[in-house]
């Protein structure tokens, strides 16, 4: 039976029969000195590991290219946010990795530094960030308009 | 609690209109295998998590599943914005127009409404983590299915971003399963 006798170090690909060669995702392995590719890499993958990135039928990841410089801020803050978010769910399981914590306060200190420059700029990205002589949050462009200047905020 | 950040997870700028793949990717937002039962899921898992390292994870993987949720629901609305009655009829979309219009609502592709009976809560730390790990592989799956299917690389590139993520989540699942069985769950 499938979870019987410790059986705790199963592939369920293998399992299952399949095969799609896939790297060890072993955390305990990696390359110690550069596990993680730079923000923007990882981004566009979607994927910081390495180790763990796995392209679909060798399809590449799509490259983005900003068309204004609101754009390219934004890009820059939501490549930042990734590799945060990414590094986060790896410390959850090892709070103890010195190296990567490291790189995640590094990641979370350009982000908000970005964020900051992003809320002067163009407008509030959160709601902390509101505080002009008039009231920009609920201004268009939302995240899921299409129109309306830059697209994604 | 939740804040908003007004971004999305990964940009979605679709310029053509493409009805079928709106169709088709509703499976994504209100299907079985969608963002919205993963979503759903580990955040009703995380309060019977035991300790800390099963807590963080599966609560800030919830969090991360309801900015794909709004990706995909993002994408759905491009797709068929501005779109005429009859391409919504001519497109298979008919069904779903006489009850929601045009309006994005989180049923599967045949217009099933969502229900959380797509996912378990056993209170077993080792049955719920099984799940999400297999309900990780499953949306994997459903990504390949959509990318094979879609044929706009506006439609891809987030395609593939999503199904990177499916494999990342999985692979912290795993090993939080690892951990458990090892410290005797």
């Amino acid at each position: 039976m499938l979870f019987e006798n410790n059986d705790y170090d199963f592939d369920i690909l293998s399992l299952a029969g399949l095969n799609f060669n896939r790297p060890q995702n072993n955390y305990y392995e990696y390359d110690n000195t550069n596990p993680l590719v730079d923000p923007q890499e990882g981004f566009q993958r979607g994927n910081m590991w390495r180790n763990e990135y796995v392209p679909y039928r060798g399809m590449t990841y799509e490259k983005l290219n900003p068309t204004s410089e609101r754009e390219s801020l934004l890009f820059k803050i939501m490549e930042m946010d990734f590799a945060v978010n990414d590094l986060n769910l790896y410390l959850d399981l090892h709070p103890e990795d010195n190296m990567i914590y490291e790189k995640f306060k590094a990641y979370t200190k350009e982000c908000i530094r970005l964020k900051d420059e992003y809320a002067r700029t163009y407008g509030p990205l959160t709601l902390e960030q509101t505080n002009k002589n008039s009231y920009e949050w609920m201004k268009n462009p939302w995240p899921w308009d299409k129109s309306g200047g830059s697209m994604y905020v | 609690m939740f804040k908003y950040m007004k971004t999305l997870n990964y940009p979605v700028n679709i310029k053509k209109r493409d009805l079928k793949m709106a169709k088709y990717l509703h499976t994504q937002f209100g299907g079985s295998n969608s963002e919205l039962a993963a979503a759903l899921r580990y955040f009703s898992q995380k309060f019977s998590m035991p300790d800390e390292k099963g807590k963080a994870l599966l609560n800030d993987i919830a969090t991360e599943e309801l900015g794909h949720v709004e990706m995909i629901a993002t994408m759905i609305k491009q797709l068929t914005e501005g779109a005429s009655v009859e391409e919504m009829a001519s497109a298979g979309l008919g069904d779903m127009y006489s009850e929601h219009g045009l309006g994005v609502y989180p049923s599967n592709a045949s217009g099933v409404p969502f229900t959380t009976g797509y996912f378990a809560v056993t209170g077993d730390v080792l049955a719920d983590i099984s799940e999400d790990m297999a309900a990780e592989e499953k949306a994997r799956a459903v990504y390949e299915n959509l990318i094979e299917l879609a044929t706009d690389k506006d439609v891809i590139g987030p395609l593939l971003f999503l199904r990177q993520r499916e494999i990342i989540h999985f692979n912290r699942f795993k090993e939080l399963y690892k951990y458990y069985k090892k410290k005797g769950y």
